[in-house]
């Protein structure tokens, strides 16, 4: 009686892979304009959490995992992480970003005025089961207004510090290389504000949203006021080696300030994402806003939240509890077992 | 789907570069063979855009600004390269890293002579019993300066290079003069 | 200085799929991973195409050894033929051109998951120990940031009152896998979830072995002719497994550490856990010439 061929477990892997990508049938260019077209919040999603801007990669990778969010992330980072690093560009200011969609919830009105955009928050959430039944949904067109909304606004809270309302952190004076790099360099604590801003930033949606809905419900010292929440595109403006500045195209992206009376001051949480995702910013500026002095182990702790939204590796240590222990499983009942015995021979003892 | 991509020169020397360096820094004091009797060799295997690199040599700028390393003073340098070491003064402010962060303590690299000078003992993790090697080429005073300055886990980790041939000595290797 | 001089012709995947950057960290850190035994050393971890948790730590470090003339061996819970060594054997043998074997002694590198080979290690080969948590401490201690603190003060006082509890409530140190063991007498390592059979293996033995975690970013190292020492209070030994008197019910083989499979009369088979010296075994039994290499336990003990 021999083992298993190495081969038994080679084939069994190969089809069963077979048989996950049968759902999907054939993936072509056609299909992934499809899903670039139709999708185009969950591609932005994807986008956020891979930290890699590219339409036509990311709903590529929709596609190819049939929709497996972790799996579709997964394989975005794969394939950022072997990029070259050609240049860093330059620093994005608020005033700079081409704004679609601005509202704030601290004011009636705001310098540069509450501009709605695109939402579907005061819409009524019917199904269009007529879809259905035959009858296409066509959306009707939008109407332009008289006035255009300005397309670059300053930030809520610029105003607020010049109220002395709230202190804005102090820009770092870091350039180019010398930013710190969350994919070049590991996570520490106490992290880095760098590296802060781009794990949520990189976060996992449902995760910032379940432990930032818990500081909301009062697992959190503070009670976010929503300052300022933005959809925009953003300029990607690089140098070429020559010294000449150009934009090499803009980028979406969606940014939260939250607030909350900390003292006589107001205490400032933001986040910002690439790709527009409300939910996600506002969960993650939520929880930026109750880290400061957070309790250990508690989930407005900033080592707490940013290990644990990180959903490649959340995602992947779950997963891999589908892998066979059973050698660990065989230590631990070795030790279970002698423990049993040694309890009997006590027992059997004679009292003294 | 894949096929399977073909190593390179470069990468090729590096590969060997860094096994070399692995080999020697496990077992101290016996040699291993670069891919080049060069500290460029060494540079091409480890250093780029994210070290800081300070270099008392400078033939080998051109390597390390290629690299895309930023080239700072010794005190902030995760590599070092000090060629022949002329006094012990520039050893003082190299980075040893802390209890707390022993990664921080930096890798230096030294131009020596082997298999001559001055005889040494070493011991500690990679050495089966003791090593009895000779090194020429260090200052005097070098080893004993070595052992005041670091208080384990803090310290740097030390490759003597000699042509081709290449030596480690780490932070956790005791050295006794003989 | 133009564009084109700051990159290389474009190649659809690097030469060990990792690019050279992600290789030159990966290298620099195992040499802090030596240069201090056992101490985790922080790293950046890139993505592999492969879930975090399935040995994407592991996997970096191979990838950043292999070169095409490195024999390379694959193992998960022993066994070569599991569906997970099959898929990372598969991926580096893709990426690099690595030749493969399942026999032990022909391997230059060994990346396994939850177990050491039973024959000897030899001084020219290196194995790549898969870790789903570096931190020994976890268990006392779930914050990272305190956690390192107590490394860097060498505070292992909590370790060793969770083990003298586990004595008071159950008679013997109920700690199954993952070991905690004092790394030349300085840093608790965990030595990965390998059976307590194989933690003396680690201790002053001629190979290097590379511990890495790909999700918890740190990697760690026990080199060549290290003390490893399991803690144990001086009146309570270290208990390996009470695997030395099973016999393996397919090969015969007697004295290693072994599977139980669960058999329909309620009793338990056995198999010896190292699937490749199972099979050489058995090879060896029906007369074949084999090259059974010599073992770290012989008769079922640990020679001290």
């Amino acid at each position: 009686m021999a083992y298993v061929a190495t081969r038994g477990g080679e084939r069994a892997i190969k089809q069963s892979e077979r048989l996950f990508r049968a759902a999907m049938g054939k993936i072509d260019a056609a299909r992934v304009t499809e899903v670039k077209q139709a999708l185009p919040y969950l591609v932005d999603r994807v986008m956020g959490e891979a930290s890699l801007y590219d339409l036509d990669l990311a709903a590529l990778a929709l596609a190819q995992t049939g929709g497996e969010l972790y799996e579709a992330v997964l394989l975005l980072r794969a394939w950022r992480t072997t990029q070259p690093r050609l240049c860093v560009a330059e620093p994005v200011q608020q005033q700079d970003l081409f704004t679609h969609r601005r509202i704030s919830a601290a004011f009636k009105d705001i310098p540069g005025g509450q501009v709605l955009g695109p939402t579907p928050d005061y819409a009524h959430r019917i199904l269009a089961t007529d879809v259905l039944e035959g009858t296409p949904f066509v959306p009707e067109p939008v109407e332009p207004g008289a006035k255009p909304s300005p397309a670059y606004q300053p930030s809520v809270s610029a105003w607020q510090a010049k109220n002395d309302l709230v202190d804005l952190p102090k820009p770092e004076s870091l350039h180019g290389n010398d930013i710190p790099d969350l994919t070049r360099e590991p996570l520490l604590f106490p992290s880095k504000r760098a590296h802060t801003l781009q794990s949520l930033a990189r976060a996992e949606t449902g995760g910032v949203l379940a432990l930032g809905y818990a500081a909301m419900r009062g697992y959190g010292q503070a009670h976010p006021t929503v300052n300022e929440l933005r959809l925009a595109e953003a300029e990607v403006v690089v140098k070429h080696p020559n010294g000449t500045a150009f934009s090499a195209g803009r980028v979406k992206i969606s940014q939260a300030e939250v607030v909350s009376k900390q003292g006589e001051k107001l205490g400032l949480g933001f986040a910002a994402t690439m790709g527009w995702n409300e939910v996600k910013c506002i969960s993650a500026a939520t929880l930026d806003l109750n880290s400061k002095g957070a309790p250990k182990g508690t989930p407005t702790e900033e080592e707490f939240f940013l290990y644990h939204t990180e959903g490649v590796e959340s995602s992947g240590f779950c997963i891999h509890f589908k892998l066979p222990h059973y050698v660990t499983f065989q230590s631990s009942l070795d030790a279970m077992r002698d423990a049993k015995a040694k309890s009997v021979d006590v027992a059997k003892e004679p009292v003294k | 789907m894949l096929n399977t991509p073909v190593q390179g020169v470069d990468e090729a020397a590096a590969n060997k570069t860094f096994e070399a360096l692995l080999w020697a820094l496990s077992r101290p004091g016996l040699a291993s063979n670069l891919s080049a009797a060069s500290d460029e060799a060494i540079i091409d295997a480890l250093i780029d855009r994210e070290c800081r690199v300070y270099s008392a040599d400078p033939q080998l700028m051109s390597n390390i600004l290629c690299s895309g390393a930023t080239v700072s003073e010794v005190k902030d340098a995760d590599h070092v390269f000090l060629g022949a070491l002329r006094d012990l003064a520039s050893l003082d402010d190299i980075s040893k890293g802390s209890a707390l962060y022993p990664n921080e303590g930096a890798t230096v690299v030294l131009r020596v002579a082997l298999n001559k000078g001055r005889k040494i003992r070493l011991s500690g993790p990679g050495v089966k019993t003791v090593l009895d090697i000779q090194i020429a080429g260090l200052p005097d005073g070098f080893w004993q300066n070595r052992a005041e300055m670091f208080c384990y886990p803090a310290g740097f980790d030390l490759f003597l290079r000699d042509g081709r041939q290449v030596i480690g000595i780490p932070r956790s290797t005791i050295v006794e003069v003989l | 200085m133009s564009l084109k001089s700051l990159t290389k012709p474009w190649q659809s995947m690097s030469y060990g799929f990792l690019d050279p950057s992600a290789k030159r960290e990966l290298r620099r850190k195992m040499l802090k991973s030596v240069a201090v035994p056992g101490c985790q050393m922080p790293y950046a971890s890139r993505e592999v195409p492969m879930a975090r948790g399935w040995g994407t730590g592991a996997l970096q470090v191979s990838l950043t050894l292999l070169n095409p003339q490195m024999c390379v061996k694959v193992i998960d819970q022993g066994a070569d033929d599991s569906v997970n060594a099959a898929s990372i054997r598969r991926f580096l043998a893709r990426v690099s051109g690595a030749p493969t074997t399942l026999d032990t002694l022909e391997a230059h590198l060994i990346q396994s998951r939850h177990r050491i080979p039973e024959e000897f290690l030899r001084e020219d080969q290196i194995l790549v120990l898969q870790v789903p948590n570096p931190e020994p401490l976890r268990s006392v201690q779930p914050n990272m940031s305190i956690a390192r603190q107590m490394h860097a003060d060498a505070d292992y006082g909590r370790m060793w009152l969770q083990l003298y509890e586990q004595i008071v409530r159950s008679g013997r140190i109920m700690q199954g896998a993952s070991y905690p063991s004092m790394v030349n007498g300085r840093h608790v390592m965990t030595p990965s979830p390998i059976p307590r059979w194989d933690v003396p293996k680690l201790n002053m033995s001629k190979h290097l072995t590379i511990l890495s975690a790909g999700r918890e970013k740190r990697i760690f190292a026990v080199p060549p002719y290290t003390r490893v020492e399991p803690l144990v209070f001086d009146d309570v030994p270290y208990q390996v497994e009470d695997h030395g008197a099973l016999t393996c019910k397919r090969s015969g083989a007697k004295g290693f550490f072994m599977n139980e499979i669960p058999q329909d009369d309620g009793t338990s088979a056995f198999e010896v856990s190292d699937s490749e010296y199972g099979v050489k075994s058995i090879r060896q039994r029906d007369g074949e010439a084999v090259n059974l290499g010599g073992t770290w336990y012989k008769h079922g003990e640990m020679p001290k």
